[in-house]
Order: C-alpha cells, then structure tokens, then sequence
C-alpha cells in the first residue's frame, strides 16, 4: 500500500514538472547554473529576470535557477556539490558563506566546469570571475551619505547579518567612515539573521532604547523589503539603506527613508549568464573583479529611477 | 514480530527503489549526456549529505519510539561541531580530544533533557525545546558569529584512518543504524525502549525502570547528535553555530516516515536511516527537475502525509485482520 502511495507521489511530480526537451539537430545547449542565496531572498527575483532574459536573447542557453528555500548554507553546499555531478556548463553563484564554498568551487573548476560568483563573492576561490558591488566602498558611501544628512553629529545604529562576507566588507567600509566623525556615534550593531520581520522587531526595540537615534544605516535591504518595518522610526530619524526593489521607492517617496543604495539586480542575472557564456567562448575577463557600481537614490531622483526599474522588469 | 519489522522495512526499501527509479526514468538525458541523477558520484553525495541528518534520526527514532520527541538535535549539531571546531582551531586541542569535547557538551544538553523530562516532570516537547535554544544559543555564544575554519587546520589531503572524508559520515552512518538495530532488537533495553513507548504503566509493572531508560534515551539522542554535528564540522570544514538550522522537523520526518510511530512502541532505526535517504534522494532529484524550482517544499510534504497515511492504514488492516 506504501507503494501506491510513493507512486502517486511521483505522479504529482511529473505533474508539476516539465517533459525533458529532446535533444535538437543544432549545436548542443548550454546549461548554466544560476544559484541564489536562498529562494526566500526578493532582490534575488530580478537576477532571475535578467539571468532568464540573457539566457533567451543568446538562444542556445537554459538557465537552471536554484537555490535552498531560505538562507542554509550546507543546503546551498549541496545544491553546489550536485550540480559538479551533473556536468552542467557552468555555474554562478551568490555564496552565503565564500570560504565554506571555497573547497568545492575550486572542485569545480578543477572538474572544467567555469565557476563566477555575483552579489556576494568567495574570494580565496578559484572562481573565474565576480560580478556585483565593491561593497567597501559601497559601505563607505552609505556611511557618507548618513554624515551628510546629520551634518556630521549624532547616534547610529547598524543593522547587518552576521555571516556573509560581503555584508561584513560594507559595514566595515561604513564603520571607516564613521570612525572618523567624533561627533558620531554608534550605539549598536544589530545582527537581524537576513530576516525582515525579526528586522521590524529590531528596530521597533531599537527606537525604543535608543530615543535620541539620528539615524538608522542598513547594510542590506531588510527595512525596506517590507511596508512597515520602519513603522516605529520618528520622523526625526533618518534612514539610509542599502538595495531599491519595490517598495523601497514608495518609501523614499513617503519620507520614511532619505537615501537608498540600488545595486545592479538584474544585472547579477543577466551578466553572469553573458560572462558564462564568454567564458565558454573562450573569452576570459579582461579582471576578474567586474565592479557593478551602486545607484544612490534619493528624493530627487527616485522618479527617474523608477521609469527605468519598469523598463528592466519586462521580461 | 521480527519479521513484521523486516517487511517494514523492505516496504520503506521498496519506496526508495521506486523513487530512485523513477527519477532515473524521469531525468534521462536527451541527446548522450551522461546521467545527472543515476551516477556514483550523485549517489556519495546523496549519501554525504543524508548522513548529517541519518545519523541523528538513529537517536530519534529511538527517542520517538520510546513515546518521547526531541526537537534538539539541530541545535546539538550545530554546539558539538562548534565546541569540536574552537577547541581544534583556536584552543589547537588534537582532533580526537576536540571531538571528544564536542560529544562531551552535546551529551551535556541529553542529560539536560533526560533531567527535565524525568526528574522535573517536563512534557519532552517543551523540554527539549528549551534545549534547542540552549544549545543554540551557546554555539552562538562560542563562535560571536564567526566560523571554526576546521578544514583549513586540517593537513592538506588529510582522510580519517584511511577513508576519504567524503565516505565517513555515510560509514558511520550505516555502522551506527546497524549497532543500534541490533541494541533496539537483541537487548533488554531495546526491547524496554519498545515497552515504553507501547505503554509506560504496564512497562513499569512489569519491571522496567521507567525512568532511566526514558533518561538513556535522550542521552542517547543527543550523543547521535552530537557524531552528526562532529562529522560535519570535519568533513564540511566548519564550525559555525548557524549550520543545521531547522534540521530536527527534517529528522523527525525521518524518522516517522521510516516507521516510526508518533503514539511510541513501533519503529525502527534501520527504517529511519532510510527514511533520511527518501527524503536524500528528493533533495537531491528534484532541484533537477525542470520547473520544480519553487514546488519542492510542497511536494516533500506530500511523500511524508502520504506515506504515513498508507502506513497508518495498513497498520489498521493488519491489525483488524490479527
């Protein structure tokens, strides 16, 4: 009886999947692997987006879009270590953890298999190529942009997640910078584990202890990945927070953030799948570092800058 | 008896034949790829990653058997790997000493368990939930959330008496399902771990120290836990407080899946190791299913209702039919 059951399990799975695609008379498809963080993660949609749309204007390439279904990092090993099994064509990754992956990016690499990292880098890797934010600086420059707003004075808290290498590399770049304003202070650096919601409690208790706060830096995008998070920030606060995806501009219009920091988020998708596909070209990266830049929205711009989100978002 | 266990088990067997055939089937490669599922590098590395959570659904089943549940083992693996991890990289303790430190503190959160489920009278649910986030909460203490760079301390190539690393946790694996199937099957204390679970009182009539073996197995959990946490730090090359976040749901369905009964008295940790191996090769499978990207969560829920549903029936038919 157990049987019958794994059997329509596995009737329900062929349901919901599609047919294998027979092989074509042409030259053979590549299969690239575009591996996010984790599924749960929203920016990440938009490298979807990009790595889907790059993958359909080139013709030849399929893009096989993977990652665990919320921040695990052995999860994400694993997802790793299977697609060296499968022999795929090449594969991009976004490491929750660089040097956890580092072993087995080498192993692929070591196998022919062309490994480039976006957003956040494993840089002790063999990895071909990386693609995103020089996040020192981008770190710096969310730190600048909090001095300008308090004309130099004031309590700042940060709000971070303790683990991965790039958010690290940007509150190091922010805590630089703030270093060197005696009249700033930072009152905490709160870990909110890549969690919007236990983010919204941080900073609702945060407000609480710390009254006086001048402003809120955040070196990802979690206050601004919901509506309400910044609920309980005074108007006498400011906020400055890394990523743009929606609703972050309906926030900067309403006054509850003063600058956001856009990174490239289609671009991760998009500009893995073309360095994979040069690469397979046999055309290596001039530098192996390909700085993305940032885009510092504020107030003044946030206009343009959505008519030109919409325009990438159309698939 | 015995033989009722060992058609459960050739049923759990029967299962993961099927699924692996039919993801055989299913991901065939067009145009002379070689196969991306059915390979033996695919199936060390289901097997690498299903021990993590196998070796501790040993300790579960045998827990859950025992008519108890404990939701420690995640936090467990993640406080012995950490412990083993600091004390070889930063404390430079040898490997062995390092590893008997990990065992040491993950017995530690058993014998806290054990104490508040027999001598202060906890529900094991709410006990061993207060263990989790202890021993959670002491792995982030520990490493202030950096990581143990094990395999960087590690000499290059280094391989356990001999074995690849990539083969030791799937060994340990098989060797500890193996001994303590014989421990649950052949001793008195398996056999007083099934008399609990079937019905405390008529165990404690009949002779059984009720709460020393409830005690035990908890130890004994946590212990398996703690090898889990171990063997992961060493073979995956970290100690870091925030691995294995979540795992105890997955071992428990293991663990039931496996056979293991939720009421207490039936189950087995053979089943249970193979019960981490169905869900082993769905992890495994299904992210190469085209389009299943977002339906995995979904669709491993449906393998647990369903086969504990077929089981359950089936435990109604042989029972209306004896």
């Amino acid at each position: 009886m157990r049987q019958l059951g794994i059997v329509l399990i596995v009737a329900a799975i062929a349901g919901c999947g599609k047919a294998p695609v027979p092989a074509g008379n042409g030259a053979p498809r590549l299969r690239f692997a575009v591996i996010p963080k984790a599924l749960d993660i929203p920016v990440f949609n938009y490298a979807k987006v990009g790595a889907e749309r790059e993958a359909a204007a080139r013709g030849n390439i399929d893009v096989i879009w993977r990652a665990p279904e919320t921040a695990d990092q052995l999860r994400q090993k694993e997802i790793l270590e299977s697609f060296i099994t499968q022999k795929v064509d090449g594969i991009a990754i976004s490491c929750l953890n660089g040097d956890f992956l580092t072993e087995t990016i080498n192993r692929a690499v070591d196998a022919g298999i062309p490994v480039t990292t976006w957003d956040a880098d494993a840089p002790k890797s063999k990895r071909l190529a990386f693609y995103g934010v020089d996040d020192l600086a981008a770190g710096r420059i969310l730190a600048e942009q909090a001095v300008s707003l308090l004309g130099g004075k004031g309590k700042i808290a940060i709000i971070t997640s303790v683990g991965a290498f790039n958010l690290q590399r940007r509150l190091d770049g922010v805590k630089e910078v703030l270093g060197r304003h005696k009249d700033i202070q930072v009152v905490e650096v709160y870990d909110i584990k890549e969690d919007p919601v236990h983010c919204a409690e941080i900073i609702a208790s945060g407000t609480n202890r710390y009254p006086d706060l001048a402003a809120w830096i955040a070196v990802g995008g979690w206050p601004v990945f919901t509506r309400n998070a910044l609920d309980a920030v005074p108007a006498r606060t400011k906020v400055i927070s890394f990523d743009t995806i929606p609703p972050a501009p309906d926030l900067l219009k309403a006054g509850k953030v003063q600058v956001l920091l856009g990174q490239k988020y289609f671009g991760w998708g998009s500009e893995s799948v073309r360095l994979l596909a040069d690469i397979k070209a046999g055309k290596m990266p001039a530098n192996p570092i390909i700085d993305s830049g940032v885009d510092v929205v504020t107030a003044a711009n946030v206009d343009q800058y959505v008519i030109g989100w919409k325009a990438l978002e159309k698939p | 008896m015995r033989t009722l266990w060992r058609v459960r088990e050739l049923s759990t067997v029967a299962i993961l034949v099927l699924e692996i055939a039919f993801f055989t089937w299913y991901l065939w490669p067009a145009g002379g790829r070689s196969h991306p599922f059915l390979n033996a590098a695919n199936g060390l590395l289901v097997l690498k990653y299903s021990s993590i959570y196998g070796i501790a659904a040993v300790g579960a089943a045998i827990v859950i058997i025992c008519g108890g549940i404990d939701l420690a083992p995640g936090a467990i693996i993640a406080l012995s790997g950490v412990v083993a991890g600091g004390l070889f990289v930063d404390g430079h303790w040898g490997l062995a000493s390092s590893a008997a430190a990990g065992l040491l503190a993950a017995m530690a959160c058993g014998l806290l368990s054990a104490a508040l489920i027999v001598l202060v009278g906890l529900p094991p649910f709410i006990a061993t939930l207060g263990v989790m986030g202890i021993g959670r909460g002491v792995a982030f203490i520990i490493t202030e959330g950096r990581y143990f760079d094990v395999s960087g301390a590690l000499p290059p190539g280094w391989r356990l008496a001999g074995i690849p690393l990539d083969w030791t946790s799937p060994i340990l694996m098989i060797g500890l399902a193996l001994a303590f199937q014989i421990l649950m099957t052949r001793f008195q204390w398996g056999r007083a771990v099934f008399a609990i679970g079937g019905n405390a009182v008529a165990a404690r009539f009949s002779g059984v120290s009720v709460g020393l073996v409830q005690a035990s197995v908890y130890l004994v959990s946590a212990a398996l836990a703690g090898v889990s946490g171990i063997a992961l730090t060493v073979v995956q090359g970290q100690g870091k407080a925030d691995l294995a976040m979540g795992y105890e749901l997955d071992i428990i369905a293991s663990a039931v899946v496996g056979g293991a009964s939720l009421s207490g008295g039936r189950g087995s940790v053979v089943g249970a190791v193979l019960g981490t191996l169905i869900f082993g090769v769905l992890r495994n499978a299904l992210p190469q299913v085209p389009g299943a990207t977002f339906y995995d969560r979904l669709i491993v829920g449906l393998v647990v209702i369903v086969i504990v549903v077929m089981d359950q029936l089936l435990q109604r038919r042989k029972g209306a039919s004896s």
